[in-house]
């Protein structure tokens, strides 16, 4: 298969261009498929039972034109773009779906997704959005029920070992990726941002051990390469909402300027912290899934219970993860980007700002339609930007 | 001695206007045209008639820097820098005290936080009419109005109406409403003006209302949006002589400061070929 030949760069360039060829190769070849929405479903369960895991993403080239009849058009662009492109039969390979409670909106996928798309086997996990004892129990709870939900569905259990080596396959698909990021450290980089929205859209496309091993080449290849990112006035760290394409990084890195760090959830956000291989192992990844990844859909109680009499502090415990990517990549800029009544999102946006201005990191903010042509206008705001910081 | 010179060009939505200066900042020639769809044809032309006036030939210009939104397709540019920094160059060469720059333009509003001629952060309004000139200019053909006149008619107003909407579907439906109840056209005229006034004022706050307050663009030719924004942010709004030239001048003073800096580096100028051919988008 030509597919099959290439390598590295080019190989998740071609998966980032059409990423359910493999999907739909595997289910030819009896393999069921499990979509999933956010980073929060535990794909380890869906890897142990032999099921291919496919993250569910949307098309900022494809208007959306059924979801109105479901969705009104003030909320999310990107969930309504999901929805969309479900009812537009483009996820019709799937076997099975996962959805968690993102955000509101995100919630009420789940159901839409059951009532008008219809895939086979739908589970939605109830993801609380506090780090409290109590969310760490219910946490827990959501994830013995996706584990006999989809024990159910595969007509199987998962057994200890399969889970322990699921866990280890994407621990490990975890350590690749903060591997990968560490080659946007030198100045230029070894990888461009829009490479790397590329790969990891890619891997979130393929079976684990795939997605390793592309991982494995992409890291060799750029290595050695000689025909990588030239270096530019600006490093810049992209902090929002989802990304998953890569329109909005090529217009920022077609200005002077290199994409070096992100913290997204098509980006550094799901692969930042390891699961923990706790003697029952649902202990370990309960705790993962609920306090390891840093998104603002997640209340972080328990940072905030410590600071909450002191703004600053608050914003420090929160956000310094930020200034130490800013420090270790040499960003020398912010750009927050959200999409369109992210409220997730857009309410986090004023204390990211604070946090930046009291560490001295420019920053600016941009707000998008989750369309490719939408964000030709934003070039002028982050030209802008540069000129200020340069 | 060889004279130098430098050209600013600044692509806008509606309006492309061009400033050449000499190397004592002196503008020779200035030229404003409207913006069509062939934006490279345009800026062939209007820097053709821009030469005309000055008399000189396009190799005797040093530095051409082309800014506006339409600054990627000046095919005889040397550099390109966004309207941000350009019209907060341009303002600080007529105000050098100027703090908060507001421009508003055919297509968007703007507010620029300046410190010592230099900026240090912006506000862009969203991709809508609402709050621009293209507002004012659908408003004044529905109403058989030249927009230029609108400043003078809301100047006798009395008891201006409020437009809620600054939306401009609605707010046209507004003013149907409001003139078939009988409102004074000065009356709603002011009315308009207030609603624009009110939502770059809201925008600008953001960066922080300090003096000197500038308004460039197109509408700051408007009397009647001056005297509005003045009220909603409660202070002088100063409109400098030709308001939609700060960013032609702004983009001309930059390449004239980053030529004399390079030859005060000693450096060689580069010599470039430049030629005026007609460019286009249709074949």
């Amino acid at each position: 298969m030509a597919a099959e030949q290439s390598k590295g760069l080019a190989r998740a360039r071609e998966v980032y261009l059409d990423r359910s060829r493999r999907a739909k190769e595997l289910r030819a070849e009896g393999k069921k498929v499990v979509g999933y929405l956010c980073i929060y479903p535990v794909l380890e369960m869906v890897t142990a039972l032999d099921l291919m895991p496919y993250r569910l993403f949307g098309d900022m080239r494809e208007p959306i034109t059924e979801a109105d009849s479901y969705l009104p058009t003030v909320v999310c662009p990107f969930l309504r773009s999901c929805l969309d492109l479900g009812l537009k039969d483009r996820y019709d390979f799937l076997d099975g779906i996962i959805t968690c409670h993102i955000c509101d909106v995100g919630a009420s996928l789940g159901g839409l997704w059951d009532y008008a798309v219809q895939t086979p086997f739908s589970h939605h996990l109830d993801t609380p959005h506090t780090l409290h004892e109590t969310s760490l129990k219910q946490e827990k709870a959501m994830v013995v029920g996706l584990k006999e939900a989809l024990e159910g569905f595969a007509g199987r259990t998962i057994s200890a070992p399969a889970l322990r080596n699921a866990i280890t396959l994407h621990n490990q698909q975890r350590a690749l990726v903060r591997e990968m990021y560490d080659l946007r450290k030198p100045d230029p980089p070894l990888i461009s941002g829009v490479e790397t929205v590329r790969v990891i859209k890619a891997i979130q496309s393929l079976p684990v051990q795939e997605g390793n091993q592309l991982l494995r080449e992409v890291i060799s290849e750029a290595r050695e390469r000689r025909d990588g990112p030239r270096k530019k006035s600006a490093r810049l760290l992209l902090w929002g909402s989802i990304l998953d394409d890569t329109a909005l990084v090529e217009m920022i890195e077609s200005l002077d300027a290199n994409v070096v760090m992100d913290d997204t959830c098509v980006g550094s956000r799901g692969f930042f912290s390891d699961v923990e291989l706790t003697e029952d192992p649902l202990d370990g990844l309960a705790r993962y899934y609920l306090t390891e990844i840093r998104c603002p859909r997640t209340f972080r109680s328990r940072d905030y219970m410590e600071a909450r009499k002191d703004y600053m502090k608050d914003l420090e415990s929160r956000f310094s993860y930020l200034h130490d990517y800013a420090r270790d990549w040499n960003a020398g800029g912010v750009i927050l980007e959200s999409v369109r009544y992210c409220d997730t999102h857009g309410y986090e946006v004023p204390g990211v700002e604070d946090y930046l201005d009291s560490v001295g990191l420019p920053r600016t903010y941009l707000e998008h339609d989750y369309t490719e042509g939408a964000l030709a206008p934003l070039r002028t705001r982050v030209q802008g930007f540069l000129e200020i910081i340069g | 001695m060889i004279r130098i010179y430098f050209a600013g060009i600044d692509l806008g939505s509606t309006m492309t206007k061009i400033v050449i200066l000499d190397e004592e900042g002196q503008v020779l020639a200035s030229v404003i045209s409207h913006t069509g769809a062939e934006h490279r044809r345009l800026a062939n032309r209007v820097m053709e008639e821009a030469l005309g006036k000055a008399g000189l030939g396009i190799k005797e210009i040093t530095f051409v820097l082309a800014t506006g939104y339409g600054r990627i397709n000046v095919p005889f540019a040397d550099q390109q820098i966004t309207e941000l920094t350009c019209h907060a160059r341009g303002v600080a060469s007529f105000f050098p005290n100027v703090r908060l720059a507001i421009d508003i333009g055919g297509q968007d509003a703007k507010g620029l936080k300046i410190r010592n001629g230099r900026l240090l952060d912006f506000v862009m309004s969203d991709k809508c009419a609402a709050g621009t000139g293209r507002f004012l200019e659908v408003i004044a053909d529905a109403l058989g109005l030249k927009v230029e006149d609108l400043g003078e008619i809301s100047m006798r107003s009395t008891r201006k109406v409020t437009v809620s909407s600054t939306c401009t579907v609605f707010a046209q439906q507004e003013v149907v409403n409001h003139l078939s109840a009988g409102v004074a056209l000065e009356d709603v005229v002011a009315g308009l003006h207030d609603a624009i006034a009110s939502r770059v004022a809201r925008m600008v706050r953001r960066l922080k209302v300090e003096l000197d307050v500038v308004f460039t663009g197109g509408v700051a030719k408007n009397i009647g949006v001056v005297k509005a924004l003045e009220e909603h942010l409660g202070c002088a709004v100063l409109v400098p002589e030709e308001p939609l030239f700060s960013g032609a001048i702004g983009a001309a003073l930059i390449g004239k400061e980053r030529v004399m800096q390079a030859l005060d580096r000693g450096e060689v100028l580069p010599t470039r070929e430049r030629r005026l051919e007609e460019a286009t988008f249709f074949g």
